[in-house]
């Protein structure tokens, strides 16, 4: 029961069999842009992009989360109900492993219940890539078009059919669960596999060398580079509430007459008010310092704390940034200056 | 495109000891994209293009730069700033100079007639993008693209930009210097996107809205781009008092963009940066052209168009209409 084949005639059926047991969290588009979407009754998800303009942390790190709520004069203090378990469908390996990357954060000094409790609870149905976007670059920081990290169950598309391949018990399950709709996956199909999986890594054209690059950031402080990229910056917040492993928030009130919450949501190192003291003072006080802040945090600060690049080269920043701030040239820059 | 012209005279302007540098476009890291740049010295004027792929409103720059506090006993750096505009981008420039947000003597304007950019993302879809490098140049009736060695011709209305179909000033109001020949202004289409939102009953209105601004992610690109964008202190950046809350919903979100296209209006210069920059494609540019029609209809006032005016919002005429007012 670990590798099985599920014939595409049988998706939405599939679909239907997850959504019966627990909620489905899936890709679905609106207008042009893609994002995970609780998935409505009867609903099929689509499984063709190349990656979703919103990445899936969503889910387990909703942008806004209420703490807890509270009524001004009164000591209790009501703090929600967490959902329970979901399957999140059509993960991307690099997404998948931007959670794992995430969680070593989160579990920390102090665990983070409420994150942990929802990665807890969630299933993750991995979908290999086949066909990468422009500027995916997973194969140069530890990841690849069919890595398991993170994941519970692997889909690849082998055409007439999905491979499926359990990775963890929770997987297992889903399996089980499904088993009238799969048939034992023939001795060719992970054979098979491997070609589209190899086919894909060699269709990444972009790649950055890292090494060296976390050891010899903090040499490059004053470095003219940070300058030269932070001029075009407009300084908004897309790279970052769109990067996968980008998990900074902000923890505010939000109070209405006497009833209050608190709640966290998420913070983008790319604002003016980020980490601003309460005497006014800002450690960062121009794009040059946020910019060398958020290649310094991915590729410096985060491997020092837990010996992993926060960057899962799904290319989301690159894609998506108006002024072409292109994190792999701005790499290729650190590189060149080491 | 005269590129050669172009490059020559920002190598002369940034060769001047009152001129700090000169923003322009240079092809970007892959495909189809086009960065900012900023030019200190001649060499560095090699670099510059203009194409239909510059869509981007270089005049966001003036009002972006951060200035840390001047060390005692050093001067402030007032060299000028030279800028390359379209005739959009001018438009914000002048209504900069009308709010008094920069000064005259502070900017050159290097104006480029401009016969259209495209949109990046229907470009996209008729040939999709990959990481080698498209060039892309204006021809009669359209546009050409070169890529990979491969020349091919798109017809004008497949790819252009939805500010430059509504385009009324192609050529710069204001410039000191301008590269190539004037534009002869074409004929502009309905701006259907408004008029459309137009016919629609209040309720189907709130809903369209109510589906774009649920949409929204908050990461103030739209603000950002903005070259109109400007204020110190922002009531966005706030924390005490919060003025509207950081929580993204549909409710916040609403007053976002609500405070958003008013402290526009009768000041947007139609230059589309705010809805190019939006990763999550709302259409903010409808609000915008809205705001800006009913001041121009109302009131007979388009903001960006004459330097010596005043600023809409600061002005007073005993004709204006008021209906409005019971």
């Amino acid at each position: 029961m670990s590798a099985m084949l599920l014939n595409k005639d049988q998706w939405s059926a599939f679909v239907g069999k997850l959504a019966g047991e627990k909620k489905v969290w899936a890709p679905v588009k609106r207008g042009d842009i893609m994002r995970f979407e609780p998935l409505e009754e009867g609903a099929v998800p689509s499984l063709d992009f190349a990656n979703t303009t919103v990445p899936p942390k969503t889910v387990v790190f909703p942008q806004t989360e209420t703490l807890y709520r509270y009524r001004i004069g009164q000591a209790e203090l009501a703090v929600p109900v967490l959902e329970g378990e979901a399957v999140l469908l059509g993960v991307r390996p690099c997404d998948a492993r931007a959670m794992s990357i995430v969680q070593k954060l989160f579990r920390w000094d102090v665990d983070d219940p409420y994150y942990l409790k929802r990665r807890e609870a969630a299933t993750l149905v991995g979908l290999a890539c086949s066909a990468p976007g422009t500027n995916c670059f997973c194969t140069s920081v530890g990841g690849g078009p069919a890595s398991t990290e993170g994941l519970d169950l692997l889909m690849t598309d082998l055409g007439e059919s999905y491979l499926l391949e359990a990775l963890t018990d929770k997987g297992k399950a889903l399996l089980e669960a499904a088993q009238d709709l799969l048939q034992e996956a023939p001795a060719g199909a992970v054979q098979e596999k491997e070609k589209v999986v190899g086919a894909a890594e060699k269709a990444i054209a972009r790649s950055v060398d890292t090494t060296g690059i976390p050891q010899g950031l903090p040499g490059l402080w004053e470095h003219p580079l940070w300058q030269r990229t932070a001029a075009g910056c407009l300084g908004c917040g897309t790279c970052t509430f769109l990067c996968p492993t980008c998990h900074c928030f902000d923890i505010q009130d939000e109070v209405e007459g006497f009833e209050g919450r608190r709640c966290r949501m998420w913070d983008s190192c790319m604002f003016a008010e980020y980490t601003l003291h309460a005497s006014g003072h800002n450690p960062r006080p121009t794009r040059r310092e946020r910019t060398r802040n958020r290649i310094n945090h991915k590729y410096n600060y985060f491997v020092q704390k837990f010996d992993v690049i926060a960057c899962v080269g799904c290319g989301r920043c690159v894609n998506l940034c108006p002024v072409n701030i292109d994190l792999v040239e701005i790499l290729r820059q650190v590189k060149e200056a080491l | 495109m005269d590129l050669e012209k172009l490059r020559k005279t920002a190598a002369e302007i940034v060769s001047r000891d009152d001129v700090k540098y000169l923003i322009g476009w240079r092809p970007g890291s892959f495909g189809y994209r086009v960065s900012p740049c900023f030019v200190q010295d001649a060499a560095g004027a090699e670099e510059l293009i203009f194409s239909p792929l510059c869509a981007s409103n270089l005049a966001t720059y003036l009002t972006l730069v951060e200035k840390l506090p001047v060390p005692r006993g050093e001067e402030p750096d007032r060299r000028k700033v030279a800028l390359l505009v379209k005739g959009c981008d001018s438009r914000a420039v002048v209504q900069l100079l009308v709010e008094k947000g920069i000064e005259r003597e502070q900017v050159i304007l290097v104006g480029l007639p401009c016969r259209g950019v495209v949109d990046l993302n229907l470009l996209q879809q008729k040939y999709p993008e990959g990481l080698e490098k498209g060039e892309l140049s204006w021809q009669e009736g359209g546009f050409q693209l070169i890529r990979n060695g491969e020349t091919a011709t798109i017809p004008r209305e497949e790819i252009l930009a939805e500010k430059c179909r509504l385009c009324r000033y192609p050529n710069p109001v204001l410039s000191d210097v301008t590269i190539g020949d004037p534009v002869e202004p074409w004929e502009t289409e309905a701006d259907r996107g408004v008029e459309e939102l137009e016919q629609k009953s209040v309720e189907e209105r709130w809903d369209y809205w109510e589906e774009q601004f649920s949409k929204c992610i908050r990461c103030y690109s739209c603000r950002n781009a903005c070259p109109l964008c400007y204020c110190d202190d922002c009531i966005l950046d706030r924390l005490n008092p919060i003025w509207i809350n950081r929580a993204v919903n549909f409710s916040e979100n609403t007053a976002f963009h609500l405070a958003r296209a008013f402290h526009l209006g009768g000041r947007c210069a139609e230059c589309g940066e705010c809805e190019r920059a939006c990763p999550m494609n709302i259409p903010l540019g409808k609000l915008n052209r809205k705001l800006a029609k009913e001041v121009r209809e109302k009131y007979g006032y388009e903001a960006g168009v004459d330097p010596e005016a005043k600023p809409f919002l600061a002005s007073y005429n005993p004709n204006d209409p008021e209906e409005f007012i019971l």
